[in-house]
């Protein structure tokens, strides 16, 4: 006989050997709040939406945002607020939409292909942000060495001096290190939703993928 | 939401309760895990429940919601790792007299299934509930002839594992 059958034929007679739950103890069951891993992808994705708000409201209003006003840059930078926020809308929605899409009541593929969809929004976000902000950097350079006089002068001073070398080294080594931070943070946000709450999820994903090959 | 709504899912579950604890056998390794895993099902079931159409039965439903649960949304944590046997020692199982190696090989068996991954887990549970493709296929979201070939695989593999 087929182990798989003998065993089935045992299943079905252990009927009576699982502990019996009374009406209050699943009453109060339902009372307590869950842990599953889609809450959990709420809440984070709703902190990285806060976050990446707060970090392009909080540079709007900076000493240096002042600066550049002063430069009259705003032909660059207004624009660029202007599409930041309407992407930040898009992303919202998109991931709202997403999100009450998961239902636990849909087969286990549909299931975790909402789920997948609903993270996949707000780490687009996020890399829009990565890119926002590097575009933000690039621009601002653009604006400084266009208007800002007196870095001019001190570029004028520096190449007087010979020292043309040891100032763009400087330079150029601070913006790297403000970028490697950037996509620092961006590969914890990674690291701390993929690694942890959807490493399980992803392999079970991968193998009901596997069957339609 | 309505007290009788609470009533009446509490009592449906009360009853159908076997398959919830059924689903925590297969995907846990001790008590506290099973518990944690029955919490996290009726959780869901109850927040689904207020959609539950009744166009299906409780039961087919609950195996679905039960499945998905354990397999995408239940967070296993690392704490729970327990080398415990928990077959036959859990549930105090009263066999029937079976012979000697037909019970060793039973025993050999759940071993076996718990080695195997959580969606081939899902595939055999639902063949051990004596359900026909068509719903495992649904369940899963997979066609039919795919889950045929992943149970004639999972066959090969129990066997592998029983007779290395």
């Amino acid at each position: 006989m087929d182990e798989l059958e003998l065993l089935k034929k045992d299943w079905q007679k252990q009927d009576n050997s699982y502990p019996k739950l009374s009406y209050d103890d699943i009453y109060k069951m339902i009372l307590k709040k869950s842990s599953s891993i889609v809450k959990w992808i709420f809440i984070i994705s709703i902190i990285e939406f806060v976050f990446w708000s707060f970090i392009s409201v909080a540079f709007r209003d900076t000493e240096s945002m002042k600066h550049f006003r002063e430069l009259h840059g705003e032909n660059i930078l207004v624009p660029i607020a202007i599409i930041g926020f309407g992407i930040l809308i898009y992303f919202f929605i998109a991931f709202f939409k997403n999100y009450k899409r998961i239902s636990v009541t849909d087969s286990a593929k549909a299931l975790m292909e909402n789920i997948l969809k609903t993270r996949r929004t707000v780490k687009q976000y996020v890399a829009f942000n990565i890119i926002y902000l590097i575009v933000c950097f690039i621009a601002a350079l653009f604006i400084e060495f266009d208007k800002n006089q007196e870095l001019n002068d001190h570029l004028s001073q520096a190449s007087a001096n010979g020292e043309i070398f040891k100032f763009y080294a400087i330079f150029f080594a601070t913006v790297f290190i403000a970028l490697v931070l950037l996509i620092g943070v961006f590969l914890l946000f990674y690291w701390l939703v993929y690694g942890i709450l959807l490493k399980g999820l992803n392999r079970n994903y991968k193998e009901l993928k596997k069957l339609e090959i | 939401m309505s007290k009788e709504l609470e009533h009446s899912f509490v009592k449906l579950l009360e009853e159908n309760q076997n398959i919830v604890h059924k689903v925590c056998r297969l995907y846990t390794n001790n008590q506290q895990a099973h518990n944690d895993l029955f919490q996290e099902i009726t959780i869901q079931l109850w927040k689904a429940y207020p959609k539950f159409r009744g166009d299906s039965k409780f039961s087919t439903w609950m195996y679905r919601v039960g499945l998905n649960t354990a397999i995408t949304l239940y967070r296993k944590s690392k704490r729970r790792v327990n080398t415990q046997e928990f077959d036959m020692v859990q549930f105090k199982i009263k066999s029937e007299p079976y012979d000697d190696t037909e019970e060793q090989q039973l025993k050999l068996m759940y071993q076996a299934v718990h080695q195997l991954n959580d969606i081939e887990k899902a595939l055999v549970f639902l063949y051990l509930e004596d359900k026909d493709y068509r719903e495992i296929s649904e369940t899963l979201g997979i066609s039919e002839v795919n889950a045929r070939v992943k149970m004639n695989r999972i066959k090969t593999k129990l066997k592998t594992i029983l007779n290395p």
